[in-house]
């Protein structure tokens, strides 16, 4: 799976003088980290209050001189930490999206038998989904949303490695469950 | 299990360094049972990422449910407001401005003014048959009353006299 093609350093040197380059920033990764949270079980609510945080830390980062490397990644665990950090809605809602967002990915011109067949499919993946630890379901929220396995890395805090294997072992397990 | 297994996954997603991925690539072009994998791993990833990128901010279902269902009561409401006003709306007489009462002589004994007639529709004649036109209403659009005292001098209004006029707003 490709990443986006969102460049891993971006130029941001001005950015706390709030020019062009923040706005362009904010709006590559706003949505993609809103998905991310809404998929890991926050409300839409609790989402924007995170990603508005982060791009505020992000802001406070810069102005101190942080390192400009990989913003993504660096926006990326700030986000997924402060969803930790929620742990009651993150642990009972996690993937709960991903369920009912299965229904939506159906092309509405599909006959019946296929929409039927599709909505068993998607039921098996969002069963298969529930069951994977929550590591490998991160993981597989971070590659769906372009990152690199590097970079998936540096959000969980695990090795590019490690990463591999997690998305490997997750991704077969997917299959096996979903029988495809 | 092939030996390439375990780095299918890494290879479509192209993690895996250049002299490597070429490997894999050129061992699945050869191996049935790696392409076989591949193109399940594809089909579980391509699913999981649609549901993945249909999960948006749009609110829980369950409040769109509650949208529609109080979209319905509001209609129902309107429906039965209008249903219950109508026929009111119907029965309002017009009244028209009374001429000018003439000064009172002192001989005379003073009249009191003669109610408004009420104003009923049922003409002793047939009923005419209905005009099929459907911007032309069955009932009367509108009743107009008239007192009857606007119509004859005073004194002179027969007893149980009705007067009705019908007013149909036609184009």
């Amino acid at each position: 799976m490709s990443g986006d093609s969102l460049p891993l350093t971006l130029p941001l040197a001005r950015f706390s003088a709030g020019d062009r380059e923040a706005t362009i920033l904010f709006g590559e990764l706003r949505k993609p980290l809103l998905r991310y949270l809404v998929c890991l079980g926050l409300s839409s609510d609790e989402a924007q209050d995170v990603v508005q945080d982060a791009f505020l830390r992000l802001h406070r980062h810069l102005s101190s001189g942080g390192a400009q490397d990989n913003i993504r990644s660096w926006l990326f665990r700030v986000a997924h930490n402060q969803a930790r950090n929620r742990q009651n809605s993150y642990d009972r809602r996690f993937s709960a999206r991903l369920d009912e967002a299965g229904a939506e990915s159906i092309p509405d011109e599909a006959t019946p038998e296929r929409v039927l067949l599709e909505k068993e499919k998607l039921e098996r993946l969002g069963n298969a989904i529930r069951t994977l630890p929550d590591a490998e379901r991160e993981c597989l929220l971070l590659r769906a949303s372009g990152l690199r396995y590097r970079e998936i890395g540096e959000v969980v805090g695990i090795a590019t490695s490690t990463v591999a294997d997690t998305v490997e072992r997750a991704v077969k397990k997917l299959a096996e469950k979903c029988n495809v | 299990m092939c030996e390439y297994s375990g780095r299918l996954i890494a290879w479509l997603d192209r993690e895996l360094p250049d002299q490597e991925g070429i490997d894999v690539e050129s061992h699945v072009e050869r191996c049935a049972e790696c392409r076989t994998a591949v193109s399940a791993y594809e089909e579980v990833s391509s699913a999981f990422l649609s549901c993945y990128q249909s999960a948006m901010i749009s609110p829980p279902r369950r409040h769109a449910a509650w949208r529609a269902l109080v979209g319905v009561a509001a209609a129902a409401a309107i429906v039965a407001g209008i249903l219950l006003v109508q026929p009111r709306l119907e029965k309002l007489p017009i009244r028209l401005p009374s001429p000018p009462h003439a000064p009172s002589m002192a001989f005379e004994k003073p009249v009191p003014p003669t109610p408004a007639i009420s104003v009923r529709l049922r003409p002793a004649m047939a009923p005419a048959p209905p005009i099929h036109q459907p911007w032309i209403a069955n009932e009367p659009v509108v009743e107009v009353s008239l007192p009857a005292d606007a119509l004859f001098p005073p004194g002179a209004v027969p007893q149980g006299f009705h007067y009705i006029a019908d007013v149909h707003f036609q184009q």
